[in-house]
């Protein structure tokens, strides 16, 4: 829209919110957010819920992978220890939910630290190799250790605040949507301050970066114990929607899934994750949807699209990166470009 | 001393299979750059085919084996040439991710089409032991241990004295150079991802020996990648090397370790993590691995 753009001075400029478009369709989204649990039906709701929670753990990756260039196999174990972290504190040490969200979060991200502090002299493949076995032995502690019951699973309490508790799907729904909000303002301002700005040189030309003066091992591991918060809070989240966790939900599945959603929704960006994140949760829905409609019809068919689902991410994550590199932002931009110089070309 | 020299031979027999797994992962990574993440799934689709052949089709052992390592190459080929083309000059983030991402896609098709029970290859020596004394070895493992080293010899003759394998050293050193000197770079590629998935699909019918043909096979594909790793991405001889000591390790591992509770924590199927914790402790300590050369950045 090629309305008034001018800028007259420097709290403007840095507005978070920069015309009033972007105001007024925020607060249409922000209206509908707040209506919709009204007239949708539980099971809309439940997807939603899980859509929340994945775009706050892709937010997290998004920060790893698409603004420092890093590469993650384990957020799927980050995942993991945020939510056991979590049911830990709420049930052994009888800790409030307000409390464990950020406490796993921390504990997820000292981990993270834990991970980033070999990044320092990893680079590429080696790095990824290094995530991915880490996110194995994860895997592996958290099934055998006492602490954790294993396979046997956790049971999880339920958010209590005071007498009232978290128990339908409309109120974990506020609850989500509340937190997911909260992390996607704080990625959005990580994004525009000094610290951002860091990421995006160390991705592009590291060293040149260094040579600048932005200290590469501070940011580098800034950016992974950050990214391990993310995923550790929304870990922790999971674990109280769902109520019951074992180690193998938390696998590198989870982690493919999560580069997933990050690459199809645009790496680098904000809302690349959010739209990455709906998607990738949506499709097994829309799986089953496509099933259950088939089911009358063809039913040895549904029989073998159960297994789909992460055919289908490996398919998504291919065609992306083949096919269209920058993602959903990618076409959504050139959709927004293509009406903004219409009629002309560029 | 006879149990000592039992696992020592499984240690090895296991190790033949992680050695060929990571010699393809070398190969391919050293002709084309490009970290196979999907190389065991390719294992497991080579056993598969193997398995269809054998069991389903009823074709003699041998025979089975032999068209499910040409479809295998054909595989590799075809995989090279839809997806990897495209992919020329990508950023190594992006192959990385296409790899892992095939080998999502290759497990669910194997999960499609053959579904996701366990199934054996009828293979002629299944169950049958060699008795040394008072020590027993299984006849799959030696088999294993004797081809694996002459398709070791194999590749040593290939790579040092053939034409088509020197091109391919050269390519992997530097391939605008090789282009310049005349080598067919698209068509190295190509025949290095054959090469690749041969290998794998050799190393998933010898490991269909020792267990059975399923979709959850491709782990061993991670761990072969420690392999690669502790040997060094860039050699081949250290990919033999690494597969055999991180076979070793898992033997002993699982002799030594396995059942041990120390203070909380159960350290059972100690097996499954032996190549991992090995791969941390390489990458902690010595990156490049045991063969591997120092990686020089330059700006």
């Amino acid at each position: 829209m090629m309305g008034r753009t001018f800028k007259v001075n420097y709290r403007e400029d840095t507005a978070l919110f920069q015309n009033r478009w972007v105001k007024g369709w925020l607060g249409i989204l922000a209206a509908l957010l707040v209506l919709a649990p009204f007239f949708l039906s539980r099971y809309e709701v439940s997807v939603l819920n899980e859509m929340g929670i994945a775009a706050i753990g892709a937010l997290g990756l998004n920060l790893l992978i698409g603004y420092t260039g890093q590469i993650s196999l384990c957020h799927g174990a980050f995942l993991g220890i945020g939510a056991y972290t979590s049911a830990l504190l709420t049930g052994a040490a009888g800790i409030h939910f307000l409390l464990a969200l950020p406490l796993s979060g921390l504990m997820a991200a000292l981990l993270g630290l834990i991970v980033g502090i070999p990044s320092l002299r990893l680079k590429g493949l080696y790095l990824a190799l290094g995530t991915l076995a880490f996110g194995f032995i994860v895997e592996y502690v958290l099934f055998h250790w006492d602490l954790t019951q294993g396979d046997l699973g956790m049971a999880v309490r339920r958010i209590q605040f005071g007498n009232f508790e978290i128990e339908t799907e409309k109120q974990y729904f506020y609850l989500i949507m509340t937190v997911a909000a909260l992390a996607t303002l704080c990625a959005t301002n990580l994004v525009r301050t000094k610290i951002g700005r860091s990421f995006v040189a160390i991705r592009d030309r590291d060293i040149a970066a260094e040579a600048m003066g932005i200290p590469l091992a501070k940011y580098k591991v800034m950016a992974f114990a950050v990214s391990s918060f993310y995923a550790g809070s929304a870990g922790c989240l999971l674990a109280h929607y769902n109520k019951w966790i074992v180690p193998g939900a938390f696998d590198i599945s989870v982690s493919i899934a999560y580069i997933a959603m990050i690459i199809i929704g645009g790496m680098g960006t904000i809302l690349g994750s959010i739209l990455g994140a709906i998607l990738i949760t949506g499709i097994p829905h829309g799986i089953d949807y496509v099933t259950d409609l088939f089911r009358g019809s063809y039913p040895a068919i549904s029989e073998m699209i159960v297994d789909f689902k992460l055919g289908i991410f490996g398919l998504i994550i291919i065609g992306t990166l083949l096919f269209e590199p920058l993602g959903l932002v990618g076409i959504y931009r050139r959709i927004k470009a293509y009406f903004k110089t219409w009629p002309y070309k560029y | 001393m006879e149990k000592m020299i039992e696992i020592v031979f499984n240690g090895i027999s296991t190790g033949a299979i992680y050695a060929l797994i990571a010699l393809g992962f070398v190969l391919i990574f050293k002709s084309t750059g490009i970290l196979n993440f999907a190389q065991g799934q390719l294992c497991m689709f080579g056993a598969f085919m193997c398995y269809y052949f054998a069991t389903v089709l009823r074709i003699p052992y041998v025979l089975s084996l032999l068209m499910a390592m040409a479809l295998g190459a054909i595989l590799g080929a075809l995989v090279d040439i839809l997806i990897f083309k495209r992919l020329v000059g990508e950023p190594l983030f992006s192959t990385i991710i296409v790899t892992v991402g095939l080998a999502s896609i290759l497990t669910c098709m194997a999960g499609l089409i053959w579904g996701h029970d366990v199934y054996s290859i009828q293979s002629p020596f299944m169950d049958s032991t060699v008795t040394l004394g008072k020590m027993v070895f299984s006849q799959a493992g030696l088999y294993t241990i004797g081809v694996s080293l002459v398709l070791f010899a194999l590749f040593m003759l290939f790579f040092n004295r053939s034409l088509l394998g020197v091109a391919m050293r050269g390519t992997a050193e530097d391939s605008k150079t090789a282009g310049l000197m005349g080598v067919n770079v698209r068509k190295i590629y190509m025949i290095a991802w054959a090469i690749g998935s041969l290998v794998a699909v050799l190393a998933g019918i010898f490991l269909a020996e020792r267990s059975f043909v399923q979709t959850s096979m491709s782990y061993t594909g991670i761990k072969a990648m420690s392999a690669a790793i502790l040997g060094g991405m860039e050699s081949i001889g250290g990919a033999i090397i690494g597969g055999l000591l991180v076979g070793l390790a898992e033997s002993f591992a699982a002799t030594y370790l396995s059942g041990m509770h120390v203070g909380g924590f159960h350290f059972g199927d100690i097996k499954d993590v032996a190549a991992f914790a090995i791969m941390i402790i390489v990458l902690m300590i010595r990156p490049q691995g045991i063969f591997g050369k120092k990686e020089v950045k330059r700006v």
